[in-house]
């Protein structure tokens, strides 16, 4: 069985001159891919580097693609950094992962104690020829490292190994994909969604087409550029494609070459599919679901009409062949005439754990011949094995497709210097997605005014947590209610929020 | 309820300020107003107001306070 990069290898060797992916205006072959990233590898292989991980601080570009298939095949794993996390972020992903050394593929903001090449540096190692042999893997090293978001401001730092990623690639290809697909890569690389195309769109000689985040952030800009995208497979969260729902041309007569839409990071709401299905009636539309521990996804439905009919709030799939569901022993309880309980993921695809973090691991990975997950989702499955999910088992939200712990958002607010208390709180809309994160807060002082108290909250949040974590409202109160253990009663403010 | 009111009310919905004194606030630069609030944004204009504006033609840069959009939605609604 070969690796993936030797797969993706294999397609350069033989044609070389294909497109590997295009970044807005930019080009580039899977020759020129090649290169590159073995060229990184060559430069890797040559320098003295203790042992670790290799740091990649990226933005979405040919260089970040380059260089994680470059670090893998110098037989490390790569620790993709979107060049919008804050410095916080990046220091405390350091201190954690310990890399050997950081590829910056744009300017790093702040001092690092990791030696660091500069984005030149970079662009300088990927014209290294590559003159020894790289090493083999073992189906257990690891390939990736992506952080999530962890309670008390620590991020976790998920191990995906060659063998999860095999697992989880073979898995994308058999659903038919077009030869060659034209993938969406609209997600930050740090982020496990840009996964699904990345691996996928590569190891089937496909062209990446990469939305870097500049080109979505102003809505003209964004609908200038899509219509330029021969997409034919659509991979997003389902709050990206509301957003491009809300222009009407977006339908099949303008993008007649959409044939495949993945969804995934967060729920797809009946509504959303609907029109989907109105929009692209000739398009399959797939609901997926999986956390990052999993490999990116680990559950597949196509929503047909029939689906729709059925469901009012989507089933989210079916286990992948290799993969086990079932409901956490001992969390089983009866509701709505369904046993319904959190649920374990056990298979091929799961995380061996967290980087040097074995009691998190240990509280929810289950050992055994095949690794479990215990995903803290609430679900039930049906005799026939069609999976619904119902929320969280904790105060784990997904905004915007972004997987964010309550209790991490709580402990900056707290550390604000002009915060006396706070706690954060979803606001739920109608079809059970967090529509926005508010902040209930106590100020440390009166302020002259709420939206210069605002303001200030937010350049500092902005300076230590992900800019989607930070809440977008903020409610001011003389004090917050609390429960009999005297700890703020956020179960209380949060009916509250959701007039419930 | 006149437009100017509305569309501050509106702001106040999604952003939890009051802008009727700080009418030139820059709701982007200052992180108040982010790309998924900028499509409520849109609906509540639409829904509320009748304003109709193709996203394809929505520029940030001309949108970006509440006096804006104030004119905006009075010369559209």
């Amino acid at each position: 069985m070969k690796t993936i990069v030797q797969q993706i290898d294999d397609i350069a060797l033989a044609h070389p001159d294909w497109p590997a992916l295009t970044v807005l205006a930019d080009h580039y072959t899977y020759g020129e891919l090649k290169a590159a990233s073995d060229g990184i590898a060559a430069a890797l292989l040559a320098s003295a580097l203790p042992a670790g991980p290799v740091l990649v601080y990226c933005d979405q570009s040919f260089a970040a693609i380059a260089a994680f298939l470059g670090v893998v095949k110098a037989g490390r794993a790569y620790i993709p950094v979107d060049t919008h996390s804050p410095q916080d972020r990046l220091l405390m992903i350091e201190a954690i992962a310990e890399p050997a050394v950081v590829l910056a593929t744009q300017p790093v903001p702040v001092a690092l104690k990791t030696p660091v090449k500069t984005p030149g540096q970079v662009a300088e190692m990927m014209t290294v020829p590559l003159t020894v042999t790289l090493p083999t893997p073992a189906a257990d090293d690891n390939f990736y490292i992506i952080f999530t978001s962890g309670t008390t401001g620590q991020p976790k730092g998920v191990q995906i190994s060659h063998g999860n990623l095999t697992s989880f690639v073979a898995w994308m290809a058999s659903f038919n994909l077009p030869r060659q697909p034209r993938m969406l890569a609209q997600a930050p690389f740090s982020f496990d969604l840009s996964v699904m195309s990345l691996y996928p769109t590569l190891t089937a000689g496909g062209c990446l087409q990469i939305l870097p985040r500049e080109a979505t952030e102003n809505l003209k800009q964004l609908f200038e550029t899509l219509p330029q995208l021969p997409v034919d497979v659509w991979v997003s969260t389902p709050s990206f494609i509301d957003i491009c729902l809300l222009d009407q041309t977006f339908d099949a007569v303008h993008y007649p070459a959409l044939k495949q839409l993945f969804f995934c990071g967060e729920e797809l709401t009946h509504a959303t599919a609907a029109k989907l299905r109105q929009r692209f009636p000739k398009a399959q539309v797939f609901n997926t679901y999986g956390p990052t521990e999993a490999t990116v996804a680990v559950t597949a439905i196509e929503i047909t009409d029939q689906v729709l009919a059925d469901h009012d709030r989507l089933p989210i799939g079916y286990a992948k062949p290799d993969t086990t569901i079932t409901l956490v022993p001992g969390s089983e309880r009866e509701a709505d005439n369904h046993q319904s309980g959190e649920l374990e993921l056990i298979g091929p695809s799961v995380s061996k754990g967290y980087l040097n973090r074995p009691e998190k691991t240990a509280a929810a990975f289950t050992a055994g011949a095949v690794r479990g997950y215990k995903t803290g989702d609430l679900g039930y499955i049906t005799e026939d094995g069609l999976i619904f999910y119902q929320g969280r088992t904790d105060f784990q939200i997904k905004l915007n497709g972004y997987r964010i712990e309550l209790e991490e958002v709580d402990h900056y607010l707290n550390q604000a210097p002009m915060i006396h208390q706070a706690v954060a709180v979803p606001k739920y809309n109608a079809e059970h997605k967090v529509a926005q994160l508010l902040a209930y807060v106590v100020p440390e002082a009166p302020a002259e005014s709420g939206l210069a108290l605002t303001k200030a909250i937010r350049v500092y949040l902005q300076g230590v947590m992900m800019p989607y974590m930070v809440p977008q409202r903020f409610i001011y109160r003389d004090e917050l209610p609390l429960t009999q253990n005297g700890k703020v009663a956020v179960k209380a403010l949060i009916a509250e929020v959701n007039g419930q | 309820m006149d437009t100017k009111e509305t569309v501050l009310a509106i702001l106040n919905d999604l952003t939890g300020e009051d802008f009727a004194a700080n009418l030139d606030e820059n709701l982007f630069e200052s992180g108040l107003l982010d790309s998924m609030d900028t499509v409520q944004l849109l609906l509540e204009l639409q829904s509320q107001l009748g304003v109709d504006v193709p996203v394809s033609e929505f520029d940030r840069s001309q949108w970006d306070t509440p006096a804006k959009i104030i004119a905006k939605a009075s010369a559209t609604a």
